[in-house]
């Protein structure tokens, strides 16, 4: 039968259970605060998943995902603001104290709840596109590519701790109420708030599940391995990868939104370098080949790291950094790679010197 | 606005420029040689603080010798790094990324449990402390001393890479790796000093900036990406840094002067973003170009 | 009849050495053309500016009436221009099968191609190419463990599969065995009948099988063009290939 790890049966098999385990948590714990935290490590989850698709999929390692969750929080942070601003009170608070007496245009459209959490998605997934494109238009690529991500991350840093009148500088932006859509009120300590992020996960799992196997899924490899082949079979090497650069964007434009939703709180720490670097850690230990290894290696990481709890940070990153150092030499799948190796040790024995793969199924050397 | 304050502004743009290209100058050759991206820069110019702070309170080095003896400490520290982790992952470039920044974690929270989060200090003669001011313009001699080493350190760097047999090994290596070994260099043994010459310079850097800024684990990553984009934008050589800083220090300082020191960073980021838009090999593209 | 592809004047220089110099080139559709010279005459660079590669500094090419001078790889490609590398190229990372399928580029959007879980015709097409190509054993390996002589038969699966109007072939019999250059040989004369050929070869012997037609280049320009046999009896080609030295 080969690989099981390779087998797209077994693969639906296990993110079928991946998610049957994570719906079944909510039903187990009573404790308000702990389904709070577990939801945002559902976001983590989600932007470890967007890395995963970007750079373990599509070979492009972007070090400033942070631009995409942070702009999506602005943007939620921005509409759950006005949502408790009133026509006597329109301005918020941190704008009157900055001395502006009047909304800036920036601000209006979120005055209204959809077109709001529109633009929270649609901007920083817009700019991925753009940026995106007119990189990989220029055939920059590599570490190349990362550096111009961190720079143009370090760049948004500047811009919002610099505009503080519009927003909020260093503070940051802390709606004073839950948000609220469609006159419900999603509590973020309430169960909907985790169903919410439970279904955002699936969703884009299963999406990003599917494009990797999909014709785009088989382009995309094909460019990761040679780029510059690829364009002679007609394809548009710049056109895919802004495809998934743009894709795993919105991935985590949505993330941002739902962080927000979460923890009703923004601030330029969310665009910090450190924070995007430790997406990448995450994926890159969970396997940046493996889309649910990258989801787990968040739980795991920032599980661990709020467990042990602001004593032991600093130890805990030490010994976070050690292990990183020691994936990227020894294991640069990640740990699903001796999920892997070890299936595909139980395969061969089960047949003897078998050859490696079985009729019909095609073999996706990632995943 | 005024001639006065504009020619303030200028000489200030001098000033950040070279505090630029001395972040810049180990991240360079680095670069240039192995094309390797050390996200762990930043944190080499911590220990270099680090390193004068030591030598300082606990043996009592005078200020002026604490830079060399840190040179020599964050150079060793640099060679045991290539030695350990960075020759296995020359033909890996976004692995080596990824590696480096995890050396730059170890490192910093390393410092951070010694010698905890509070902020050093490193003191200075006092004849440094002073202002030094020429007609309209005034300028902490500090500063003036950074520029002068900064100087001199291109100067030295430039001697040896042209001037060296050293230098013309490096030189090799960095054209055609399998062509120097045909020729009996040693290209591994290149790598190593090359890496150890560059993070010895940031620990130069760090003593200096220990003294500009207050020490903190924390200090490096708010130059690594600053010196990151110097490198990126030279184009990996020597003389493209120090026309890169040259450039944006002046950039900045003059948009800073029309706005503020935040904004002026922001448009620089842009600005560079676009310039390499353009030109991904940087000002001056090295001969064997590398990406 | 016009020619499938037209080369103008073709120049280009990198710094101030002319590695094309003024050179045309006309291939007539269903023929086999054979561009022979010696090393550095130029073909392999013919063929980078003909498939976009690298763009000229000057003249033009033009393809089934289009002028495709200077457009983007992809663009060339998707035109209908196929093209085996000297080296051969294909994706090492990936199955013999998967090389095969993603070079079956009938739907090259993006957009298009993210949901989209099959091509029509493409198994048939799969197994005629594998069978062609003797791969259909190996469909399940990775391409880069094949044998040097299996790799270009990959490549050449490939352009295949592209099923392009025009197909390059840098050096395809490199490294074959002579069995397998026969083979190579009557596929190439099969070919003929469904699509046009270039092909790049130092083998006389294996021009003289497949050539309809043969332009020697030397020096970036146009030496010789014709039959194998005028070829053959012109004594400026004789000249280039047994006594460079003197010639120059």
């Amino acid at each position: 039968m080969g690989n099981l790890y390779h087998n797209k049966t077994a693969q639906w098999v296990a993110y079928a259970a991946f998610f049957a385990a994570l719906a079944a948590i909510p039903l187990n714990i009573d404790d308000d605060f702990l389904l709070n935290q577990l939801a945002t490590y559902g976001v983590y989850g989600m932007l470890a998943l967007s890395i995963s698709l970007c750079w373990g999929f599509g070979g492009i390692l972007n070090l400033g995902q942070g631009i995409a969750f942070g702009l999506g929080a602005y943007g939620m942070a921005m509409t759950m603001q006005m949502q408790t601003q009133t026509e006597s009170n329109p301005i918020p608070p941190f704008m009157l104290n900055n001395s502006l007496d009047y909304l800036p245009l920036l601000w209006q459209p979120f005055q209204s709840t959809m077109l709001g959490l529109i633009l929270a998605v649609a901007v920083p997934t817009l700019f991925c596109a753009i940026f995106g494109g007119i990189m990989f238009r220029a055939r920059v690529s590599g570490p190349f590519f990362a550096i111009m991500t961190l720079a143009m991350l370090s760049a948004f840093y500047t811009i919002i701790l610099d505009r503080q009148p519009y927003t909020g500088g260093v503070n940051g932006i802390t709606p004073p109420s839950p948000f609220q859509f469609a006159g419900i009120e999603v509590d973020p300590y309430s169960p909907l708030a985790y169903w919410c992020v439970f279904f955002a996960l699936l969703i884009a799992a299963v999406l990003a599940k599917l494009i990797t196997q999909s014709w785009f899924g088989l382009v995309t490899q094909a460019i990761r391995d040679d780029a510059e082949r690829v364009r002679f079979l007609g394809y548009s090497v710049a056109g895919y990868e802004t495809m998934i650069y743009t894709v795993a964007g919105l991935i985590a434009s949505v993330a941002g939104c739902l962080w927000v939703m979460l923890v009703q709180y923004v601030s330029p720490a969310q665009l910090d370098v450190g924070f995007s670097l430790s997406m990448v850690i995450w994926a890159a230990i969970g396997g940046r080949l493996s889309l649910i290894g990258s989801i787990v290696g968040a739980f795991v990481i920032q599980g661990a790291q709020s467990y042990l709890g602001d004593t032991f940070l600093s130890t805990w990153l030490l010994i976070l950094g050690a292990f990183f150092i020691v994936i990227v030499r020894f294991l640069p799948n990640g740990l699903s790679s001796l999920l892997e190796a070890a299936l595909g040790l139980l395969s061969t024995r089960k047949n003897g010197a078998s050859p490696e793969q079985s009729n019909g199924t095609k073999p996706v050397p990632a995943e | 606005m005024d001639f006065g304050s504009i020619l303030n502004a200028l000489i200030l743009g001098i000033s950040i420029a070279s505090i630029w290209l001395i972040a810049a100058l180990g991240l360079t050759i680095i670069y240039g040689a192995a094309g390797v991206i050390n996200m762990a820069h930043g944190e080499f110019i911590m220990l270099g603080a680090y390193s004068s702070y030591m030598l300082q309170y606990y043996v009592g080095v005078p200020y002026l010798f604490c830079i060399p003896i840190s040179f020599v400490i964050v150079a060793l520290v640099g060679l045991v790094l290539e030695r350990g982790l960075i020759q296995y992952l020359y033909k890996r470039p976004l692995d080596t990324l990824l590696a480096t920044y995890g050396v730059s974690l170890v490192l910093m929270q390393g410092v951070r449990l010694i010698f905890g989060s509070d902020p050093k200090y490193l003191a200075v003669p006092e004849i440094f402390s002073s202002n030094l001011s020429l007609g309209f313009v005034s300028i902490s001699t500090f500063r003036v001393i950074v520029f002068g080493i900064t100087a001199l350190l291109v100067l030295a760097l430039w001697a040896l890479f042209y001037k060296t047999r050293f230098g013309v090994q490096v030189r090799a290596v960095m054209q055609n790796k399998e062509m120097a070994a045909s020729f009996g260099i040693n290209s591994s043994r290149i790598y190593m000093l090359t890496f150890a010459l560059g993070a010895g310079l940031a620990g130069v850097a760090g003593s200096l900036f220990g003294v500009l800024n207050i020490v903190l684990p924390t200090m490096g990553s708010s130059y690594v990406v600053q010196a990151f984009l110097m490198v990126v934008v030279g184009g990996g050589s020597l003389a493209g840094s120090v026309v890169a800083s040259g450039v944006t220090g002046e950039l900045q300082s003059v948009f800073a002067f029309f706005t503020n020191d935040t904004f002026a960073r922001f448009v620089i980021f842009v600005l560079i973003v676009v310039f390499l838009r353009f030109r991904p090999q940087g000002l001056f593209a090295q001969a064997g170009a590398r990406r | 009849m016009p020619g499938l592809l037209e080369i103008h004047n073709l120049s280009k220089s990198f710094d101030t050495i002319k590695v094309i110099d003024d050179f045309s080139l006309e291939v007539v559709e269903g023929t086999l053309c054979c561009l022979v010279g010696p090393n550095g005459a130029g073909k392999t660079t013919t063929m980078d500016l003909i498939t976009g590669r690298i763009k000229p500094t000057a003249g033009r090419v033009v393809f089934a009436g289009q002028d495709i001078t200077g457009l983007d790889e992809h663009v060339i490609a998707r035109a209908g221009i196929g093209r085996k590398f000297q080296v051969p190229a294909v994706l090492r990372d990936l199955t013999v099968r998967q090389n095969l399928t993603v070079a079956y580029s009938r739907q090259t959007n993006p957009f298009w191609n993210l949901f989209r879980f099959r091509a029509p015709g493409l198994d048939q097409k799969l197994d005629e190419i594998a069978t062609l190509a003797g791969l259909t054993d190996r469909l399940n390996e990775r391409a880069g463990i094949l044998s040097h002589g299996e790799t270009q038969w990959l490549e050449i699966g490939m352009v295949l599969m592209q099923e392009p109007r025009l197909m390059l072939m840098d050096e395809p019999i490199a490294g074959m065995t002579e069995s397998e250059i026969e083979k190579t040989a009557r596929i190439f004369r099969a070919l003929r009948q469904t699509t046009t050929l270039i092909v790049v070869e130092h083998d006389m012997g294996f021009v003289r099988e497949i050539a309809d037609v043969v332009t020697v280049m030397h020096m970036g320009s146009l030496l010789a063009r014709g039959s194998i046999q005028e070829i053959e009896a012109n004594p400026r080609v004789r000249d280039v290939y047994l006594g460079e030295q003197e010639a120059a």
